[in-house]
């Protein structure tokens, strides 16, 4: 392994309006071509264990508040990780019908992987990228 | 692929709509300003039953004779404003600013409710489960969705229908080729024009593609609904190759775009030999897939009899797709009411009687085989000719239904646009919209714990359901 063990990340999820191709790649991330918990990745049952929260979708109205109960739960430090377009604020449903115009942008994610869903790969990255500034003590 | 128009008065809607839904398929029912329309599939394809409603009228409610219309006339009444009478659920049937309808749940000795959702354990869509129990043994499911609902349908009208036709791909990433092949299809219809038989072709390969990933995720998940974590991780890594082959030949993993409407995207299969190889490379793997889940005794015996659907209660429920040949039906639009190039390569549909888990996976299984050997098929005709770019449309506008069959069912679309190509409405729903009341059914005398393997045995998308 080219990197040292740093961190690892109990993540929870939150779907805000995603078109669950976000999901599929991050489930992607389970099996054996990414297998994340060879990084110490997991998912984790309950907020309260997370180290962060990854959210994907426009924002839904229906999640807003549910949305906003995940984050208020999570014990700190907590790094909130933007997946996919939707989330960014710029993706195809952003702003279109009842959907708001970004879930990670409008929570304040600290991390955006972008992509139309992003790859197994650049989610992994990532998330790398959250384990490390968790670690880092910069925040 | 036909259309056909059926205008009823709205006092013989309902025995209109029984009449039909014993004769043909019953695929739903939507509305537009001031009409209502039940949609069925004959052989020659969809059928629409039309009826004005004039203020202040109101229209008998086809749910208590057929359960399958429960959520369509809900729909129609929340979102539309049409008024019906007998309608068994006076529940809304989405969340509206922030107000999510309660759940129903039973009632009486020992009986307790456990709430899970909108946000789960896992990396799953937005839902909220009721369940209650008595002891472990689950008397009523009421499943809530809608968390993903992004109005789509009202914000599609007024767009062009060709501008509009890559936010249709993206409604649900898990339904993109089928969802977009019945949209170009309608759009085709009303713009007087033919797609080359090559880009015919194109289309069924990346609609088995599609069924293909979507089924090998359906196994690797109910594998790990079931606690066999050997089943979920072979399961993901063959779902793994067959996006990488998606993403190498249609430029997208979930070949979003891959059909326009027309014909496909320029470019898409450049080397129609080496995904025939590829293909055929992977049949002896996912054939040793099949063995490993339907030979490991364990599996087997934690698939049977678990969240069975009867063949009365699928056909009640108007089901559609794996979940609908599991339980004894026979409906598959491919075969029902042939489109594009399934007209000369003809799908050999497999069917289950027992309409449980197992009989869910190894339908799904055996699909698995059909798709290579369709696949096979249409990459031998394209041989090493690559489809054209789209063709061109005259847009006349008017109204047309078009059905195709997704990994989880029948996908149809209705649409309806003016000269200029406008969209006035367009109505679309999937075969997880039309299961989803059957999974919440599925769960009724299991035990708490098959709710994953249940729910995982359908594996049905949210954001298609909710739009």
């Amino acid at each position: 392994m080219s990197r040292p063990f740093t961190h690892a990340l109990a993540i929870r999820h939150l779907v805000c309006g995603s078109c669950n191709g976000c999901e599929h790649e991050m489930n992607a991330l389970a099996g054996p071509d990414y297998d994340m918990t060879s990084e110490g990745f997991e998912i984790a049952a309950s907020p309260r264990h997370a180290d962060a929260i990854t959210i994907s979708g426009p924002m839904s109205d229906a999640m807003r508040s549910a949305a906003a109960a995940t984050i208020a739960a999570a014990a700190q430090p907590c790094i909130i990780v933007a997946i996919g377009d939707c989330a960014a604020g710029a993706g195809p449903w952003c702003g279109i019908g009842t959907a708001g115009n970004g879930a990670g942008e409008e929570v304040g994610a600290e991390i955006v992987v972008r992509g139309c869903p992003p790859t197994p790969e650049q989610i992994k990255a990532g998330l790398r990228e959250a384990a490390a500034r968790l670690n880092d003590g910069s925040r | 692929m036909n259309y056909r128009e059926c205008d009823v008065s709205v006092a013989e809607l309902p025995a209109r709509v029984r009449e039909e839904a014993e004769r043909t398929i019953p695929l739903g029912a939507h509305a537009s300003a001031n009409v209502v329309q039940y949609t069925f599939l004959e052989r020659e394809g969809a059928l629409a039953l039309r009826a004005r409603v004039r203020d202040g009228e109101t229209l008998v409610s086809s749910t208590p004779s057929f359960p399958m219309f429960d959520w369509d006339e809900r729909e129609m009444r929340d979102e539309r404003g049409v008024q019906f009478v007998q309608i068994p659920d006076e529940r809304p049937l989405f969340i509206e600013h922030g107000r999510v309808p309660e759940a129903r749940t039973a009632s009486g000795r020992g009986v307790t409710t456990i709430v899970v959702g909108p946000v789960h354990a896992g990396i799953i869509e937005p839902g909220r489960f009721t369940i209650s129990s008595a002891g472990e043994s689950i008397a009523h499911l009421d499943a809530q969705l809608s968390y993903s609902r992004r109005g789509i349908e009202r914000a599609l009208e007024g767009m062009h229908v060709l501008d509009a036709a890559p936010l249709v791909a993206t409604i649900c990433a898990a339904c993109s080729v089928s969802r977009s092949w019945a949209y170009a299809r309608c759009i085709e219809a009303l713009g007087d024009c033919a797609c080359t038989p090559a880009a015919e072709f194109a289309r069924l390969i990346f609609a088995e593609l599609e069924r293909l990933y979507n089924h090998l995720f359906d196994l690797a998940s109910a594998s790990a609904g079931a606690g066999f974590a050997r089943g979920q991780l072979e399961g993901l890594r063959l779902k793994e190759r067959v996006m990488r082959l998606c993403g190498e030949h249609t430029g997208h993993r979930f070949m979003f775009d891959a059909v326009q409407p027309g014909g496909v995207r320029a470019g898409v299969l450049a080397d129609p030999a080496a995904l025939r190889a590829s293909l055929r490379a992977m049949r002896p793997e996912i054939e040793r897939y099949g063995t490993l889940l339907f030979e490991t005794r364990s599996l087997v015996a934690r698939f049977s009899q678990t969240g069975i659907v009867s063949p009365e209660r699928a056909g009640a429920f108007g089901a559609v797709g794996p979940a609908l040949r599991a339980s004894g039906g026979r409906a598959d639009v491919r075969t029902h009411a042939p489109y594009g190039a399934y007209c000369l390569i003809r799908p050999e549909v497999p069917y289950e009687s027992a309409g449980d888990v197992l009989a869910r996976a190894r339908v799904k299984y055996r699909e698995m085989l059909d798709s290579l050997r369709m696949c096979d098929l249409a990459l031998a005709e394209l041989g090493a000719s690559t489809p054209d770019e789209p063709e061109e449309l005259s847009f006349r506008g008017g109204r047309w239904t078009a059905v195709t069959e997704g990994a989880r069912g029948a996908t149809v679309i209705s649409l309806g646009a003016d000269m200029r190509g406008s969209i006035t409405r367009m109505h679309c729903i999937t075969g997880s919209y039309r299961t989803w009341p059957l999974v919440a059914r599925a769960m009724e005398h299991g035990i708490v714990p098959d709710f994953p393997l249940v729910n995982k045995s359908f594996n049905l998308c949210y954001a298609c359901a909710d739009r």
